[in-house]
């Protein structure tokens, strides 16, 4: 399923990315996934400012390049050209986060 | 007997150059205590053709996270037995300069021994360390013991903190994500500030839209054509409005204000979902969006007694039953 996701979350990018600067959007998740996701964690009422939004959006994006580096480095080693969930759950557990290995088994 | 001693001592200091150098770096706060401006002039300038050669021993030890706790261990005893070296090893290079230092050199004399077993010892392990830290290595004596399980990060430029202590086992991808993201800045000229919108045909399109009360756009209701989320987010934003116009004044003013903030935060925001969302993104505020709407016409002055004063039930049916017909 995230892999799916995954994949048709590039080729929109890709396909907004030949008229704006593709690095951009590359660069980051998704500001309304973000905030809506935020406001999850919220009171219905609750309202968000900007700057919280793009905090936010850059800590998560930052996160995601942490962890995808040290699979890639990982991959890259062992003259591999595909991630798997096994290399990111490998990542994780030689960052130290080794809480999150348990509840992604069930979706790598 | 004088003349020899002098080139013993000259031809020790030669043998232990990297320690030397190394003790160097971390006496240059104790030498300048006594306040002997020549001697540390001198310091000063054999320190330079010694940094070769340390980069010649930064490439015979490469070492993994594992050693680097390792030669960590060692270093803490090690540098109270180095400091220990420092004063017999300033009496032997300015041992001609002064005259009451003469006493100090026969006491370096004494302990020749000892600091020749010390010296040996210490020596690969003290490079070994070097390759981590060799710019911070005073800052790193300075700040005293460290943290269990944490590596001191290299300071940053842009940020005047002081140095910050990370997880061990992050501390490669820290140094490696920092190398990107400077590499990236330098190839794209990422520039930090955000765009307001992505395409300037949708934003034009956005500004010549006719706005309502509080900046919302007027003909949501012609969109719902499309899916079913739509359609509840236009039920959403009517029940706002009726619950807006049926409260008092002043509350009517504060959820204004409410609605421009909303509106600015949406002016900002990237888009990524459907066209109608993405096009009430885009939004501006209410004065400009009135601005145009007073260009003259029956139903933009009803807007304007919408501004005016608060609304019951049936005034907000007729307005809307207005704008419905002059659609």
């Amino acid at each position: 399923m995230a892999d799916s996701d995954n994949d048709s979350g590039g080729a929109h990018n890709s396909g907004k990315g030949g008229k704006v600067l593709p690095r951009e959007l590359d660069r980051f998740l998704p500001i309304a996934n973000v905030s809506r996701i935020m406001k999850k964690a919220l009171l219905a009422n609750a309202k968000i400012l900007k700057y919280a939004k793009e905090t936010v959006q850059e800590c998560v994006s930052e996160f995601i390049s942490f962890i995808i580096d040290e699979a890639s480095d990982k991959c890259q080693r062992e003259k591999r050209k595909v991630i798997n969930g096994d290399d990111l759950l490998w990542a994780m557990t030689t960052l130290g986060f080794e809480d999150y290995v348990e509840p992604l088994k069930g979706y790598l | 007997m004088a003349m020899q001693t002098v080139y013993l001592k000259e031809h020790e200091g030669l043998v232990y150059n990297s320690v030397g150098q190394l003790s160097s770096v971390t006496s240059a706060p104790w030498w300048s205590a006594l306040g002997s401006q020549p001697v540390y002039g001198e310091y000063c300038g054999q320190i330079k053709p010694f940094s070769f050669e340390i980069s010649n021993y930064v490439d015979q030890f490469p070492a993994g996270k594992q050693a680097v706790r390792g030669v960590e261990q060692l270093l803490d005893k090690g540098h109270t037995t180095t400091q220990f070296t420092i004063f017999p090893d300033d009496c032997k290079m300015s041992g001609d300069a002064e005259n009451p230092q003469a006493t100090l050199s026969l006491q370096s004399s004494l302990a020749e021994p000892h600091n020749r077993f010390e010296i040996g010892f210490n020596q690969p392990m003290i490079c070994a360390k070097y390759p981590y830290m060799d710019q911070f290595y005073g800052l790193f004596s300075a700040f005293g013991p460290q943290i269990s399980g944490r590596i001191m990060l290299p300071i940053n430029l842009t940020s005047d903190d002081g140095p910050t202590y990370v997880n061990a086992k992050q501390y490669h991808g820290i140094i490696r994500r920092r190398l990107s993201r400077a590499k990236a800045v330098l190839e794209n000229k990422m520039i930090k500030r955000r765009k307001p919108y992505m395409h300037e045909s949708r934003h034009l399109h956005a500004l010549r839209r006719p706005r309502g009360c509080g900046g919302r756009f007027l003909n949501t209701k012609g969109s719902t054509n499309g899916n079913g989320r739509n359609e509840s987010k236009v039920n959403k934003t009517g029940g706002r409005q009726l619950q807006s116009s049926a409260s008092q004044s002043s509350e009517v003013l504060h959820s204004e204000v409410g609605t421009l903030n909303s509106s600015k935060e949406t002016n900002r925001s990237s888009p990524n979902i459907s066209g109608s969302e993405v096009t009430s993104m885009y939004s501006r505020e209410g004065f400009d969006g009135f601005s145009v709407n007073r260009l003259g016409s029956s139903v933009h002055s009803l807007v304007d007694m919408v501004l005016s004063r608060p609304l019951n039930g049936l005034q907000q049916y007729q307005v809307t039953a207005a704008t419905l017909k002059f659609d």
